[in-house]
């Protein structure tokens, strides 16, 4: 029981966001920044580049946010 | 540190001073409504006059009549009364499992009660529209129009509020307490009934009271979810401005009429609105 | 002993009833919010239009203007609310005969309808028979009319909103600084720290949280806000905040696809700014002792 509560002291404290995250966290994080660029995307890119791109982006960088926040 | 006696006079002039013109402020615009409640229409316009001329109780004795009011009124007091006792007692239980269980992800769970308070009601008035229309029947009777649906309703912005309040409250009980009452052999209810309720009372009184104000002052739900049998008493208020083609001196004996109960409630209840609003800031 | 599956029982019937009558409505708004709806156009169905709404939200100038508007009356509003609850609190702190008597004035217009509230500042505020216009333009040789002016709609909305709410900053404080330990501010001052010093680095660390939850609650409901204002200036220019622009495009417009995706941007924007409200009161930044 002990150990367990350790482990999971630890599975919240690494990464490299400033702070304490659970995964929820680290999933509610993803999808707040990927709404984000596709808004700013509509707003300023997509003359040039199609949304898909924005997709792309922000999965990336979900995906970090995710594995290493 | 030894004040002279003139220092001491001087701070309590100041203090007076300051509560005073804060009194004075807070207490103009209720009386402006007062003294436009104590007139006839035609002594309503021209040079504005703060004073009270004469009383004028016909804009008031209109408004008791009106057998619209008094079901109004009515059915203000039952749903946020129903309401505040609902959400007290959902609060409570849910504030204690949040406090004292170890659920997954409780400090998430925490956070979206919470986002159900910010909704823009506007847009989310038509799926309520609908559920309480088509979606919640039983035969011929929907939640359209009735106090039960109303009671409901407000539970989705006061829940979270109620929480909040009550988080910091039962955090600051010490956990040994409950255990000690479990060892001595109480069980869940007993737990709660001999340890938290009492220990949480000044946090529980805030709760109910705040949420049957926020009930008993709620708008645009209670107007667009209601229509006859179940309107409340602050639609009734926004009624005069349209339909009666603003008749302010009624308008305004009925707001003053609305305040008294509400008002009436914080002032029995005052000594518990402090003790009880500290959110988690006594936690050591 | 302490069951897991107790605690989610105990939690049930809050969850039940927030997910019918929260989170039920939420996601048919999301639904909605990408579809075209209006019922008066000449198909009146629900049309998928995937991102269309979004796209057209972005270079909405009055939803934009709308934001920046809310944002200032938010700002203004709850920054002078905070300041004047604090003195206020920090008022009733000291005892004197008759204290209980101001508080209870003082915490009045808390009690007070919102809906009811806007009617008051109206009676205020109308041209005609109101005392503020007169009094100004008597006084000060002002011309105040907030039916033309926007600025002073939007002015008029903040003193309102501070009228109304300051009583609720002001108990929540008062509560927090009664809640704060004599020892440390004894200590302090006997180490011989101003009253600045006192205040800046004992009251209001620990005063933290309490103002942070405090702040917190106010921007949820101040962002809301639809019927005060409305009743005030019927929605005229200057305070077009959000939740009165979506009003006005939901209803009299009956755009409700647009209305719906607006509400999720502005559920949106508020969800992030509280969610890094509330990772700054539960302590979690890193480097701090939690």
């Amino acid at each position: 029981m002990q150990e367990r509560q350790e482990q999971q002291e630890k599975k919240e404290i690494g990464g490299f966001l400033p702070f304490y995250t659970n995964a929820f966290d680290r999933v509610f994080i993803s999808v707040v920044i990927l709404i984000g660029i596709h808004l700013l995307w509509l707003r300023f890119m997509e003359a040039a580049l199609p949304i898909e791109v924005a997709t792309v982006i922000s999965l990336v960088i979900g995906y970090f946010v995710v594995r290493r926040g | 540190m030894t004040i002279s006696l003139r220092q001491r006079a001087w701070r309590l002039f100041v203090t007076y001073g300051f509560w005073i013109f804060t009194t004075i402020v807070t207490l103009l615009p209720i009386w402006w409504m007062f003294v436009v409640s104590m007139r006839s229409r035609v002594e309503l316009f021209g040079r504005p006059n703060l004073s009270l001329s004469r009383f004028f109780v016909e804009n008031y004795a209109n408004v008791l009549t009106d057998s619209a009011f008094q079901r109004y009124m009515t059915n203000s007091v039952v749903v946020s009364t129903s309401n505040a006792l609902l959400v007290m007692a959902l609060a409570l239980l849910a504030t204690y499992a949040l406090s004292r269980y170890k659920l997954t992800g409780r400090d998430n769970i925490f956070f979206w009660l919470i986002t159900n308070r910010m909704a823009p009601p506007a847009a989310f008035l038509l799926p309520l529209y609908i559920m309480f229309t088509r979606t919640f029947r039983l035969g011929d009777w929907t939640l359209y129009d009735t106090q039960i649906g109303l009671i409901l309703l407000y539970c989705v912005f006061n829940l979270p509020f109620a929480i909040w309040l009550l988080k910091g409250v039962i955090d600051g009980i010490p956990i040994e307490l409950d255990d000690a009452a479990m060892i001595d052999g109480a069980g869940l209810w007993g737990v709660l009934r001999h340890v938290i309720i009492p220990l949480a009372a000044p946090g529980l009184a805030v709760t109910g009271i705040l949420s049957w104000v926020f009930a008993w002052n709620e708008y645009l739900f209670a107007a667009n979810l209601t229509s006859v049998q179940a309107r409340t008493i602050t639609t009734g208020l926004a009624e005069f401005v349209t339909v009666t083609g603003t008749n302010w001196g009624e308008l305004a004996a009925m707001s003053m009429l609305t305040l008294i109960p509400s008002a009436i409630i914080v002032i029995l209840a005052q000594r518990y609105i402090v003790m009880g609003l500290t959110f988690g800031a006594v936690k050591e | 002993m302490r069951n897991p599956r107790t605690g989610w029982l105990l939690l049930s019937p809050t969850l039940i009833i927030l997910l019918l009558f929260g989170f039920a409505p939420f996601l048919y708004v999301l639904f909605v919010g990408f579809n075209q709806w209006n019922v008066f156009s000449a198909d009146d169905g629900l049309v998928f239009n995937g991102l269309d709404n979004f796209r057209r939200l972005v270079f909405d100038d009055d939803f934009l203007h709308s934001v920046g508007l809310t944002a200032r009356f938010a700002i203004f509003a709850i920054g002078s609310e905070i300041v004047l609850g604090f003195v206020l609190a920090q008022m009733l702190t000291r005892n004197f005969p008759g204290k209980s008597l101001f508080r209870i004035i003082h915490t009045l217009p808390l009690m007070v309808a919102p809906i009811a509230v806007g009617a008051i500042w109206r009676l205020l505020v109308i041209p005609g028979f109101g005392p503020v216009p007169f009094f100004l333009d008597r006084w000060f040789d002002l011309k105040y009319q907030i039916g033309s002016y926007p600025d002073q709609a939007l002015w008029t909305s903040v003193i309102m909103d501070v009228w109304h709410w300051t009583p609720f900053v002001t108990l929540t404080m008062l509560a927090g600084l009664s809640a704060i330990p004599k020892e440390p501010v004894e200590q302090a001052k006997v180490d011989g720290a101003s009253r600045f010093q006192v205040f800046w680095y004992v009251t209001l660390p620990f005063l933290r949280p309490v103002l942070l939850t405090t702040v917190f609650i106010r921007i949820m409901d101040a962002i809301r806000t639809v019927d005060e204002v409305w009743m005030l200036a019927g929605g005229g220019p200057g305070t077009r905040f959000t939740g009165i622009y979506i009003w006005r495009v939901v209803f009299p417009r009956t755009d409700y696809g647009y209305g719906s995706s607006i509400s999720l941007i502005t559920l949106y924007l508020t969800i992030v700014l509280c969610w890094l409200l509330f990772i700054a009161i539960s302590g979690r930044r890193k480097g701090e002792v939690a």
